[in-house]
């Protein structure tokens, strides 16, 4: 019998990209295993060696690769043609697709093309020991979850928030089956055609729309332990936030107010540093999706908050941890 | 009887929060505590028709009903009062009598102007000794040649800073060299139009409410409104409707104030929970979102029968009476639940408290209102 | 120009915010910019959705805003569709109704992550060549380009008419309805209301118009958070964090974290 497969498309166009794709073969490993699958990685595009052997070093068991240079500039519909081919070829039970913009573009059609079912930005992925993939996606505008499954249509398929799993460590001892697949002759021309295009400036940070945000309040000490926080925001291409107290001690402008009679925020990390956790700055949190916060004081209610409390004096960890993130970065 | 709004009201509220949360939310607070007029807010909602709300289409207004109406203003005041304030006092009370007692040509001269907002009106009947008593206003028209030359001065004049045209109450001789008052059509850029020092309110402050002074301001005869000595007539049927719209506006502070309790309500911890878990909040909270409810259905029911063509002036007087007086007392325990928070500026919750107070006093004193209500009631042979 | 409506299937209602309006904020998006297409080029728009009755009212809103006519697609049989669903019932309407468009709008990506899918499993269902995230439109004869915003990279593309394109929510900020013209919405414009049967869809045809998922169970995202508990010396305690961290920080920041070889001995 054929073996079982689960299928990771390989998105890699940015340093994104790749981390979600490499999540992804993360968690296929461990749904493989629950069903007695192989983890099965296609990469399409040009020059695609560097992307096999990370696919594999990251734990995949097969890559089905198709190099071409007519293939160099992604293209949403060459992508589409390739993989609706080989899905029929090959039969896979699962697809899995990095829910990035291109993603969340991509699968829908694929997907339609397929006939089946697809959930989006899954947090989530369980399966059942007969092979049912639980995919668990926000719904009602985020403060739900559901579990939606595709009972009667195969490939089962589903778009990943980036970040919702953990990839398996590099390891370049790993060995996969590598297939490089030809270009099919009479690949039609796409019908949208790529003009230009070009890496884009970085985004400009607002407070409201920060991805990440570094929080100060009264516990950081005084002022001059207060601006090592800008350190840390630039760092994490964040942004700093204050609270209340730290505004009136004139350690911050009011821009930086963050709460009720401030900002709100929505950050995907918020870093806490000597907040107490008054609802006069928490207020303004909205749903922080990953909260550290650093107090002397565990029972304070912003540490219950978070979910990671660090029990250290504010300033002094800011230091440490400043220290250890420049060893670590790489821009 | 039909108490829910229908598919069209729910969209013109829908649409007036949605621009007043995008555009008048983020900066309520500074042009309060500043006193700015917010001119480039205000020219987006000319193009929005917010200065012709019932002006027939024909003249460029949007010919909304007038449960719309308050709808619109309700929405405006319940982020920002003084926007709402600008907004009623034009429609409800510079364009209104227009509607009612205008010319064809001073209607088609004025009207559209209005309607577009490119003209801002205002009305002007308060003077130093002439607050609720009317009669006894001392501005002075005299007829010269064609024209009529004002001498006086108004004062708490809502648009008062920025108004294009203002209707001006003025006492006027008749044929029979008896006194009487009549309404005059009022350009700003009339020779003798003087604006005042804008007033230094308690509320409603992002308004410029201002005096205006006559000095030998020529008017042309053309301008008088209806008839010679229709001043009393004019007024009272202005105020009518002014009140509907004071009303409205009370209204929507009193729900901004409510939404800003509950929300903080939800948020503040004592005794390690949250206040709204407390009895004694949620009977504040109960008592505030009832007595709103009434507010609205009493409010709506005046303008029922304003569209009806009814009678609604008993109405409009109870309406603008418990609309204001619910404002009052629900921006006040709306104050109480913030605690100290709700004594200080950075809180949105102090400029409700500010600006209802007013809504009690202006278009006619509770008082006023109260007298209106009791006389109609009085007058009628069966109850 | 389709609409998507936040439409909740237990209760049977709208879920709506009254704040944003009736509209879902991306569709306005996408119908800001077919007016000024429209503005621009000449066109006859028209507006499309699917839901209860009372979806009608984000119709008069697309009215309001200045749609030519509204469609909407109401009918019990349809109800709980998912995107693969609906995708194909919007189609079918849209090529009954709407014969020979040019040109169909959609709502891209909003944070409110139902509402992603519709746009691009109509292109398929159509067959139309299609682009997300359009952020800038251009027509010249039948060739339509587009600007966009992917991952990062700004592309301009190009494609032939018909075709079906996701408004981004980065452009095209919408404009208010006048009351004048939310007046009119109601006054002057019959909406056509199709249902199943005016679509030829029966209940027999299932497989071909039905729903590929199915969801088991909704439930409410535990606020319980695990709190994990980082104590000891701060030189050590910042290092473990990291330790443990720093992949899911490198993944929302884009920047590579990671402990150096010499850092580990």
């Amino acid at each position: 019998m054929k073996k079982k497969s689960i299928w990771v498309f390989g998105d890699y166009r940015n340093y994104y990209q790749n981390r979600v794709t490499l999540q992804l073969i993360a968690r296929a490993v461990d749904l493989a295993r629950e069903i007695s699958a192989e983890v099965c990685a296609v990469v399409v595009g040009h020059d695609l060696e560097e992307w096999i052997w990370e696919y594999t070093s990251h734990g995949a068991d097969r890559i089905l690769a198709i190099d071409h240079p007519t293939l160099t500039s992604y293209s949403t519909e060459h992508y589409l043609i390739l993989m609706e081919r080989l899905v029929r070829e090959r039969d896979p039970e699962i697809i899995l697709i990095g829910a990035t913009d291109f993603g969340r573009e991509f699968a829908p059609r694929l997907a339609k093309r397929l006939k089946t079912g697809l959930s989006a930005d899954c947090v989530g992925l369980d399966i059942t020991p007969d092979g049912l993939l639980v995919q668990t996606a926000p719904s009602f505008g985020g403060n739900m979850l559901a579990e939606i499954v595709t009972e009667h249509h195969r490939p089962q398929m589903a778009t990943v928030r980036p970040g919702t799993f953990r990839e398996i460590p590099h390891d370049n001892t790993r060995t996969s089956v590598v297939e490089r697949l030809p270009l099919p002759a009479h690949l039609p021309a796409p019908r949208v055609r790529l003009v230009e295009y070009e890496r884009a400036a970085q985004k400009e940070h607002t407070i409201e729309n920060a991805t990440v945000m570094v929080c100060g309040g009264r516990g950081m000490g005084n002022k001059k332990n207060f601006k090592k926080l800008d350190e840390l925001a630039r760092l994490l291409d964040g942004d700093v936030g204050a609270t209340r107290p730290v505004v009136f001690s004139g350690w911050a402008g009011h821009d930086a107010l963050v709460g009720q009679a401030g900002k709100h925020i929505k950050p995907k990390i918020l870093f806490s540093f000597g907040i107490s956790g008054a609802i006069q700055h928490t207020a303004g949190l909205g749903e922080a999706d990953f909260i550290v916060a650093i107090n002397k004081n565990p029972q304070a209610t912003m540490m219950k908050m978070a979910d990671v409390a660090v029990v250290a004096d504010a300033g002094d960890w800011l230091n440490h941890l400043i220290r250890e993130l420049k060893k670590r970065i790489r821009e | 009887m039909q108490l829910n709004p229908s598919m069209k009201h729910k969209l013109i509220r829908a649409s007036t929060r949605s621009f007043a949360e995008a555009e008048l939310a983020p900066i309520a607070a500074e042009i309060d505590q500043q006193r700015i007029f917010p001119r480039d807010v205000i020219e987006k909602m000319r193009e929005l028709n917010y200065f012709g709300l019932q002006t027939p289409k024909a003249y460029g207004g949007a010919e909304l009903d007038s449960a719309s109406s308050a709808i619109v203003v309700e929405e405006l005041s319940r982020v920002c009062a003084a926007v709402g304030l600008c907004v009623t006092v034009h429609n409800g009370v510079a364009v209104y009598p227009f509607l009612r007692f205008a010319s064809a040509r001073q209607k088609k001269i004025y009207l559209p102007k209005l309607a577009s907002g490119s003209a801002i009106g205002a009305f002007s009947l308060t003077e130093a000794n002439a607050g609720s008593d009317a009669g006894s206003v001392e501005t002075t028209a005299v007829r010269q040649g064609s024209n009529y030359i004002l001498n006086g001065t108004k004062i708490f004049v809502t648009n008062g800073g920025i108004c294009d045209v203002a209707l001006i109450f003025a006492l006027t001789s008749s044929p029979e060299h008896k006194l009487q008052s009549s309404v005059f059509i009022v350009e700003s850029k009339y020779p003798g139009f003087l604006r005042g020092e804008r007033e230094d309110l308690c509320g409603m402050r992002a308004n410029p409410v201002s005096s205006l002074f006559f000095e030998d301001c020529p008017v042309p005869e053309e301008n008088l409104l209806g008839k010679l000595g229709d001043g009393m007539k004019i007024g009272l049927a202005t105020l009518d409707n002014g009140r509907l719209g004071v009303a409205a506006q009370a209204l929507g502070i009193a729900q901004g104030a409510m939404e800003t309790a509950v929300k903080y309500a939800r948020e503040r911890q004592q005794f390690k929970k949250p206040i709204a878990s407390l009895q004694t909040i949620q009977n504040y909270i109960a008592d505030m979102a009832t007595e709103i409810m009434a507010a609205r259905l009493l409010l709506y029911r005046a303008c029922d029968l304003k569209d009806a063509g009814m009678p609604f002036g008993c109405e409009a007087s109870m309406a603008k009476l418990y609309c204001s007086s619910v404002a009052s007392r629900v921006s006040s325990l709306a104050v109480q639940i913030h605690g100290g928070y709700g004594y200080s500026k950075e809180y949105d919750v102090e400029r409700y408290f500010r600006d209802a107070r007013v809504t009690e006093i202006y278009e006619g004193t509770s008082e006023i209102q109260r007298m209106v209500i009791a006389r109609a009631i009085l007058s009628q042979s069966i109850l | 120009m389709v609409t998507e409506l936040p439409w909740d299937e237990e209760t049977g209602t709208l879920r709506r915010d009254l704040a944003a309006g009736m509209m879902n904020p991306a569709c306005k998006h996408a119908m800001e910019a077919a007016l000024q297409l429209r503005e621009k080029y000449g066109a006859s728009i028209t507006a499309i959705t699917m839901g209860p009755p009372a979806a009608e009212e984000v119709l008069r809103e697309a009215l309001a805003m200045g749609a030519d006519r509204a469609v909407l697609i109401c009918d019990a049989l349809l109800a709980g569709s998912d995107t693969y669903a609906t995708s194909s019932i919007l189609a079918r309407a849209i090529q009954k109704e709407i014969p020979g468009c040019d040109l169909i709008l959609c709502g891209a990506y909003t944070s409110d992550s139902e509402t992603a899918q519709v746009g691009p499993q109509l292109a398929e269902e159509l067959q139309v060549p299609s682009a997300a995230y359009a952020e800038h439109l251009e027509i010249s004869g039948r060739t339509l380009r587009v600007r966009r915003l992917v991952d990062n990279f700004r592309e301009t593309l190009e494609m032939e008419c018909p075709a079906l394109i996701t408004v981004s929510m980065e452009r095209y900020d919408p404009r208010y309805a006048s009351f004048a013209g939310l007046n009119d919405a109601f006054a002057q414009t019959e909406i056509s209301v199709l249902n199943a049967e005016a679509l030829g869809i029966t209940a027999a045809e299932r497989e071909a118009y039905g729903s590929r998922t199915r969801v088991r169970r909704v439930f409410v995202r535990s606020a319980q958070k695990r709190n994990v508990v980082i104590t000891g010396a701060a030189a050590n305690a910042a290092a473990e964090f990291l330790d443990k961290y720093q992949r899911k920080i490198s993944a929302v920041i884009g920047k590579s974290i990671e402990t150096k070889k010499q850092a580990q001995t």
